[in-house]
């Protein structure tokens, strides 16, 4: 008999998305990859409907909405589905890349339906793989990866007989585990504790946005409201573009070096990065809250049951320009420390507080800015594929719930890139390209100058 | 089996080290590779399992096998 379960709060981070831009586009989530090489599809297909027996996300489903717009989760036994050829070898990449964009704006509309989309693909140029979309709670960018790993591990068992795979965790277990550990009443209430406790030593936080005061200014006046401290969020026009910057092998591991030599991690760094060029364009404003994603995966079931374990939390701090560079990344790196020891609470209750403690208006945010760090590559590094070129591409859903969404990321040849999503309604490509060029100069002067006041990195850059 | 052993396992969920392997001179970070995040929800399993409330000043000051094991010792 099937059993149906909650949500957990980082499946919740994208359910209330879908409910709030009343849209399920917003947690679409689509890869492709693929292999300079002749695929022997028929294995393929049976591989792909192999690693739907395997990876039990793939086969969630959820319930009709009760009345909240709430829904229950439940694992189907089998998803025996075809998994269809899609022969798009007769055009050039960019525009087979640009058909697959058009898959990725796709939604997955209804009550107990698959929520997870396969195809196998003939690229241009010789390129043959599969391209993925899914609903984000069932499945998050890391445990994408996993899964392509784990299916060419199969696909290259059966084709040079590798040795099989190891098995992956249960995802029905660790989800399991995952609800138990959330209901437990004495965490929770340590949890709360640490978040209600920020909120008493420093009040409402105070909005800050990428194009300075004057959208704080606006809402002020919208809402009627002189000392209001948040802005309103975009519900109309959700509409996304994304610019790549890309940052050579050697200034990467400049950076990768200063945190290593001053035990600081990459995800610290790019968040001192951001929140003092925040700073330089609002004033100086030295309350400055970020939203953080941290993908919740440390023990080997976590990283191989799948499902959705990336969620946000605030990372706010108030750092005086006086604060050198240096102290700014430890004070920084305290903070999320304590963040990561509390990140098991639902942030939609931090949310829930603030609104009751500031009456904060519906639909406004104390953030514009997004910041994921990924350390891990989409890369199949099977050893009988690692020679072989590689065409791998996330594909953006298309409809952006945050006004500026950064997703940094490591390349194969050493380098970072930067991926800046921003909602076209408010912001420009000029926009990012003013962020991403402050946020190197603050960056690259920091590490040359660790104790530099970061009023004064703020003034000379 | 013993709490150091008990300990022990639970780490090793988090790494490539079996408790076999671990000896209480390894630092979580350098030599179990664990990243801060890795590190806190540790902690919070070691809270669930042990069914105990670790200070987070105490906790941020602890590198190795065998400074974790103190701790729990005194708690």
């Amino acid at each position: 008999m099937k059993e149906y379960y909650p949500l957990t709060a980082a499946q919740k981070m994208h359910h209330n998305w879908i409910k709030t831009y009343k849209t399920q586009q917003v947690s679409g989530v689509s890869v492709v990859a693929s292999l300079k090489s002749p695929l022997d599809f028929g294995l393929l297909k049976k591989c792909i409907q192999l690693e739907f027996e395997r990876y039990g996300c793939m086969r969630v489903r959820f319930t009709r909405p009760d009345k909240d717009g709430e829904v229950k989760q439940y694992i189907v036994e089998k998803d025996t589905r075809d998994i269809p050829l899609k022969d798009l070898s007769n055009m050039s990449l960019a525009e087979a890349d640009q058909l697959m964009q058009q898959w990725a704006y796709e939604t997955f509309d209804g009550d107990d339906i698959p929520m997870c989309d396969v195809c196998m693909v003939k690229l241009p140029e010789g390129f043959h793989g599969f391209f993925i979309h899914m609903d984000h709670r069932l499945i998050d960018s890391c445990g994408l990866v996993v899964m392509i790993n784990d299916l060419m591990e199969l696909y290259t068992h059966y084709r040079f007989q590798s040795s099989y795979p190891d098995d992956l965790a249960d995802f029905e277990t660790v989800l399991a585990k995952d609800l138990k550990r959330a209901s437990n009443e004495k965490r929770f209430a340590k949890d709360k504790k640490f978040w209600d406790d920020q909120l008493d030593a420093l009040g409402e936080p105070l909005y800050s946005d990428i194009q300075g005061p004057s959208v704080l200014d606006e809402a002020r006046k919208r809402h009627g409201m002189e000392n209001l401290r948040a802005a309103d969020i975009e519900l109309e026009n959700l509409f996304v573009q994304v610019k790549d910057y890309y940052l050579e092998p050697e200034p990467t591991k400049n950076l990768m070096d200063f945190c290593m030599n001053h035990q600081l991690s990459m995800t610290n760094l790019l968040l001192l990065g951001i929140r003092t060029y925040l700073s330089k364009v609002n004033n100086g404003q030295e309350d400055i809250t970020i939203e953080n994603f941290i993908s919740r995966r440390s023990t080997h079931d976590e990283w191989t049951s799948g499902g959705s374990r990336t969620i946000m939390f605030p990372c706010r701090t108030v750092i005086s320009p006086d604060t050198d560079f240096i102290s700014a990344a430890y004070e920084i790196q305290n903070v999320q420390n304590r963040i990561y020891m509390h990140s098991n609470y639902d942030p939609e209750l931090i949310e829930k507080e603030m609104r009751r403690r500031y009456h904060t208006p519906e639909h406004t945010t104390y953030e514009s800015c997004y910041l994921t760090y990924q350390p891990m590559p989409v890369k199949m590094e099977n050893p009988h594929l690692v020679n072989l070129q590689q065409h791998s591409k996330w594909f953006a859903n298309g409809a952006a719930t945050k006004k500026m969404y950064l997703t940094v990321s490591h390349t194969e040849e050493g380098g970072m890139n930067f991926s800046y999503h921003y909602q076209t309604a408010h912001l420009e490509e000029h926009d990012m390209e003013l962020l991403y060029y402050y946020m190197m100069r603050i960056l690259f002067k920091g590490i040359a100058e660790p104790d530099m006041s970061i009023g004064e990195i703020m003034r000379l850059v | 089996m013993t709490q150091e052993m008990q300990f022990k396992t639970i780490v090793a969920q988090y790494c490539k080290v079996t408790p076999e392997e671990m000896t209480n001179s390894m630092r979580f970070r350098e030599d179990l590779g664990f990243s801060s995040l890795d590190f806190m929800s540790f902690l919070g399993e070691l809270e669930d399992t042990f069914d105990l409330e670790l200070e987070e000043e105490d906790v941020l000051k602890v590198l190795t096998v065998e400074e974790a094991l103190e701790l729990l010792e005194r708690l």
